[in-house]
């Protein structure tokens, strides 16, 4: 696996930071930002879901393997020099169901987290 | 001499003593931590070692220099023993720490250095899709 291209909410302020955050991280595997539900993403993958991409962060590997939500944000850790440990610390099955729940939580919440963070634009 | 005056000069050769044999300990043995966490770059885990045990020494001076005064008079062997043991305690526990804290350093230092040899994701995938690149194939 060479690359990761993630579909990221350009709306929401909180995605904003962190890509900022991410662009700026040593990386394992290169990491490539694409607006979801854009006529690039749909350009790149004809075939994907692109309602269910804005709903929840979406990674597809370089040979078109997909992953969603909680999945997709351990793959970005996992992309990262740094924190390539925590992702499968996260990903064990003690820690998983604790991980999905957190994640979704700020996942659904990505609006109020940014206003409240003063991340709007 | 007054026993005060030969109380303070022991409590320094003490404490340099000690000082010298700590940082020495550590020199020789960090050696080897060093050369592995910079795969084998000797000159450069050399000159850190070095920069190490400079910082170790200053430290270390500088808390015996602070520390040296006592406060009152001594007056009896008794006292200066006494006053010895506080003294020279509180050098060994200072000493103590800072070699943990040496090692902690030497040990994350090596830790940080093992890039991940784990090439599995942490997760399997969820679904495939057929990408561009597929597509022109």
């Amino acid at each position: 696996m060479q690359a990761l291209t993630v579909l990221y909410d350009p709306e929401c302020g909180l995605c904003r930071r962190a890509h900022e955050w991410l662009a700026e991280q040593a990386k394992i595997i290169e990491l490539k930002f694409v607006p979801c539900a854009s006529d690039e993403a749909r350009k790149r993958y004809p075939q994907l879901n692109h309602d269910l991409t804005k709903q929840d962060l979406t990674v597809v590997d370089d040979l078109g393997w997909v992953y969603f939500g909680p999945k997709a944000w351990l793959m970005v850790l996992w992309a990262l020099a740094r924190y390539r440990d925590w992702s499968y610390r996260l990903a064990a099955p003690e820690l998983l169901p604790t991980t999905k729940r957190v994640v979704s939580m700020i996942s659904q919440n990505r609006y109020q987290i940014g206003r409240v963070a003063g991340l709007t634009r | 001499m007054t026993i005060g005056i030969s109380t303070y000069l022991i409590y320094l050769s003490i404490s340099i003593a000690l000082t010298i044999w700590v940082a020495r300990t550590l020199h020789k043995n960090g050696r080897v931590f060093l050369v592995d966490v910079f795969h084998g770059n000797e000159a450069l885990a050399d000159s850190v070692n070095h920069l190490l045990v400079v910082g170790f020494y200053l430290i270390n001076f500088g808390y015996v220099t602070l520390a040296l005064k006592l406060g009152y008079a001594v007056t009896s062997a008794e006292q200066s023993i006494e006053a010895l043991s506080v003294k020279v305690g509180m050098v060994l526990l200072v000493l103590g720490g800072m070699h943990f804290f040496n090692l902690f350093v030497f040990s994350r230092m090596r830790r940080r250095s093992h890039v991940p040899q784990n090439n599995q994701p942490p997760v399997n995938p969820d679904t495939f899709t057929a990408t561009a690149v597929h597509q022109e194939a």
